[in-house]
């Protein structure tokens, strides 16, 4: 059994909409049968009835728990620190969210504007945005690099633009049902168990990449690594293991992956040249290189790797790996 | 803030940001109201000096509940600057994409927002009070979970094409990113088929959708709910007895005067997209509709007013022509001064007027005489404005009659893809002005954009909140819902759900809080999170 409240900042609701689609459990079932009691929701606020503003302050004197708290979107904090940006119950949100965290039992930051202030936080930051515990790959962010929840950890970071119903429910479950010793957390304090394989795990162009085999949009096959601009080799998150929507993922519908469960996102800050392209070193060399990779080696052998492969079409040699079909 | 209890029984999906609402109430009677949203987090601004694609993966993040919608905008904005060549296939699935989200928000909005106040206790002295909250009640009820179960099927289909939904990008200047198999199709036909066997027809209707859409008139649709027991007692047959038993149809009618921007590119007609050519190329028509006459849609006609908006004071323009926001301070809403600024919202105007954007502009539109072959011609709303004229029934029945046909479309589209043809022409940049626009599920959404030297200059974008939420214009003239409270009787001051039921028929995104003051002395009286 665990009491959930969950606030919006500076959000789009993605991550509402998301866990909405969830599907094992749905929502309902989380409620009613895993042990989740949702003291508040902006959408789903069924159970409270109560007045929000009073709720909360029961919760910050103690009269009522809260076992999880969780929070979408960004921490308004402009304009010039004050964050009347983005007034919640006649007060500033942010205020709300320090009196907040400091008496939740697990603290849990949902979707890149939470974890570490996404699209809000892009340069020049109108709405001095950060994220709860990150602004983008810096530790600190709004509650600070030493906030840990009375539970013990810091925030949790579930991230992603937005973030999978499943990453969100699951965790809600193994925090509700007593397994939040399974759950580890990497540096960047996402959950290991969603957030060790990359994107690129399970995407049927794995076997392109490998083989430097060049995709493109409205083309079935290829990968979309080497032209316009996939990042699934350098970002963490189960994508092509837990499909989105029960169908598909963004790069089994050739849609490149833009990087959201890193920080950082949107990548590059949207500078020109960033969008659906890959960013390149003397017009052909990508500037960023699969994780784990010396940019050097991996020149080398994508080098080799690729004109091998140029040679053998010539050679008429077939890769039949490569063929696709409607 | 206090409360009140009934009125929090249905919030899901009013989820965008947080919008306040402050009424004041004469005799149980509205006699003015002032809508403020209170979250600012500068998405133009952002964008200005970036890559020119920006846009696709930034604006669909404005709101996860329209994001599908954003995109479209997006990438046609961008097919007019950049002069690219669509194929019909790119057409088709960004058609596809559109309409899915919409349906899916179709069963979503109704059980999840609209209805569950039907169940309120201001009815319960009505015949038809017990049967509405067995079905209705959020949660409890018996089509509300089967509803909102039903509501994740579409965008499985939008997944398909897109990736994921909510947040996709795939619809890009040229075409689409992805090239779909046999596979996709036939998985994408049985998915919406479920949908329709699961809710639509059995639940919904109480009869196939083809005998639904020969309704042509008002009469019509009296005849279909008496001609048999599965009609009468489908969702859709209680939803019109109770609707007028209830009261709905007396309430609520607002400025009336209508916007769409219209949607669905035709694949045949916009493979050389201009800005020019878009309203013939549309298969759901655009138009402004003053209460008398229809108007051809012109962009140009569009202007936004800060005067009531916490940006610094500039003249009314047109998108293209507006700077960048600069905000200023803002103030909660107890020290707000809705004399002065009041709003993050901007006040859009066409030729000059607040006009309500919405599916019920859109069935409006379907109606227009003028209407060209290959768009939807259906007198319907034509009729059923003359009959009842706007009103929060009239609403909700728009927006439900848009699923039958959505559906028949859907699998249209479907049917048409060509497997062997393109699905992407590559673009070449350049610099220039833009208009992309579409019907996202709560009504006209466009986006105006201006690159030069290669980069974002200028990014302008007006939602359906902005057209139906915002705030008084340059002349103290009131937004559509604004109007819509004004005048609307609260039958019980403690639990006005009156007010509600006004702002969620025009669904707007966004967190409402409604507080109540009294008239004369301005004292606060009640305030209700919606």
């Amino acid at each position: 059994m665990a009491n959930v409240l969950w606030l919006q900042g500076g959000a789009c609701s993605g991550n509402t909409m998301s866990f909405l689609n969830a599907q094992e459990p749905t929502v309902v079932e989380l409620i009613t049968d895993f042990g989740v009691n949702i003291l508040w929701h902006p959408s789903i606020g069924l159970e409270i009835g109560h007045q929000v503003t009073h709720l909360l302050e029961d919760i910050i004197a103690g009269k009522v728990q809260m076992d999880i708290f969780v929070y979408e979107g960004s921490i308004i904090e402009g304009p010039k620190g004050t964050g009347t940006m983005n007034y919640f119950c006649d007060r500033p949100m942010k205020d709300w969210v320090r009196e907040l965290a400091a008496v939740a039992g697990y603290t849990v930051a949902i979707g890149d504007c939470a974890t570490w202030g996404g699209i809000p936080a892009v340069p020049p930051n109108p709405s001095e945005s950060t994220g709860m515990q990150f602004l983008k790959k810096d530790k600190g962010g709004f509650l600070g690099a030493n906030y840990v929840s009375k539970g013990g950890l810091p925030v949790i970071n579930i991230p992603g633009c937005p973030a999978h119903p499943d990453w969100i429910t699951q965790i809600l479950v193994a925090i509700s049902t007593g397994r939040i010793k399974d759950v580890l957390i990497d540096d960047y304090h996402r959950p290991k168990t969603f957030f060790t394989d990359f994107v690129q795990t399970g995407c049927p162009n794995a076997i392109s990449f490998a083989q430097k085999v060049d995709g493109g949009f409205g083309k079935r096959g290829g990968c979309l690594f080497y032209e316009v601009g996939c990042r699934g080799p350098m970002t963490r998150a189960s994508c092509n293991r837990i499909l989105w929507n029960r169908q598909s993922s963004k790069t089994r519908a050739n849609h490149p992956c833009l990087g959201c469960t890193e920080p950082g996102f949107p990548h590059n800050d949207l500078v020109k040249g960033s969008v659906f392209k890959t960013m390149k070193y003397l017009g052909f060399l990508p500037k960023e290189v699969p994780t784990g990779h010396a940019k050097l080696m991996y020149y080398a052998r994508a080098g080799v790797e690729k004109v091998m492969g140029k040679l053998e079409m010539v050679a008429g040699i077939e890769k039949e790996h490569f063929e696709t079909s409607k | 803030m206090s409360i009140v209890k009934e009125l929090n029984i249905s919030p899901v999906g009013r989820v965008e940001g947080d919008l306040d609402v402050k009424v004041f109430m004469e005799n149980g009677v509205v006699t003015r109201a002032h809508t403020q949203a209170a979250m600012f987090r500068g998405f133009e601004k952002i964008m200005e000096g970036k890559d020119p694609q920006s846009g696709l993966i930034v604006t669909p993040r404005i709101c996860g509940i329209c994001g599908g919608s954003h995109l479209y905008c997006a990438s046609s904005a961008l097919d007019t600057v950049w002069q690219t060549t669509l194929p019909p296939n790119a057409l088709l699935l960004r058609a596809i994409g559109q309409a899915t989200e919409t349906i899916q928000s179709i069963p979503r909005w109704f059980y999840a927002i609209f209805a569950t106040d039907m169940a309120n206790k201001k009815f319960a002295n009505k015949k038809l009070y017990d049967e509405v909250t067995r079905r209705f009640a959020a949660y409890v009820g018996t089509s509300f979970q089967k509803g909102v179960t039903a509501s994740g099927r579409p965008v499985e289909v939008y997944a398909l094409f897109g990736g994921q939904w909510p947040h996709s990008s795939y619809m890009v200047p040229g075409g689409v990113m992805c090239a779909p198999t046999l596979k996709d199709i036939t998985r994408a036909s049985s998915i919406m088929n479920q949908f329709r066997n699961d809710w639509l027809e059995t639940t919904w209707l109480g009869c196939s959708i083809e005998r639904y859409m020969q309704i042509k008139s008002w009469d019509d649709m009296m005849a279909w709910v008496h001609e048999n027991e599965s009609q009468h007692n489908s969702d859709l047959g209680l939803m019109i007895r109770a609707g007028i038993e209830f009261g709905l149809d007396k309430f609520g009618q607002g400025v009336g005067k209508f916007l769409a921007t219209g949607t669905y590119l035709h694949k045949d007609r916009y493979n050389k997209p201009t800005i020019d050519g878009r309203n013939e190329a549309l298969i759901s028509s655009s138009g402004f509709y003053d209460g008398n006459k229809y108007h051809e849609f012109n962009h140009m006609d569009v202007m936004e007013h800060v005067k009531h908006t916490w940006f610094e004071d500039v003249p009314a323009a047109h998108p293209w022509k507006q700077p960048l926001p600069t905000p200023v301070p803002s103030q909660n809403l107890e020290q707000t001064n809705v004399n002065e600024k009041y709003s993050w919202s901007k006040a859009p105007r066409y030729l000059g007027h607040a006009a309500e954007a919405g599916p019920l502009a859109r069935v409006i539109m379907n109606a227009n005489p003028k209407n060209l072959a290959h768009q939807i011609q259906d007198p319907l709303f034509g009729d059923i404005m003359q009959k009842m004229g706007p009103s929060v029934f009239t609403r909700v029945m728009a927006r439900m009659h848009e699923a039958p046909r959505l559906y028949e479309y859907i699998n249209q589209w479907l049917g048409q893809i060509d497997l062997d043809g393109e699905f992407y022409v590559k673009p070449e940049e350049r610099d220039g002005l833009g208009f992309g626009a579409t019907e996202a599920a709560r009504g006209a959404l466009a986006h105006w954009i201006e690159i030069k030297d290669g980069v974002i200059k200028n990014y302008q974008v007006i939602a359906p909140t902005t057209w139906n939420v915002g705030p008084n214009d340059d002349e103290h003239k009131s937004g559509p819902i604004e109007a819509a409270l004004e005048g609307t009787e609260i039958e019980d001051q403690n639990d006005p759900v009156e007010v509600g039921m006004v702002a969620r028929s025009f669904d707007s995104c966004l967190v409402c809080t409604v507080h109540a003051h009294d008239g004369k002395s301005g004292k606060e009286l009640k305030r209700f999170k919606l």
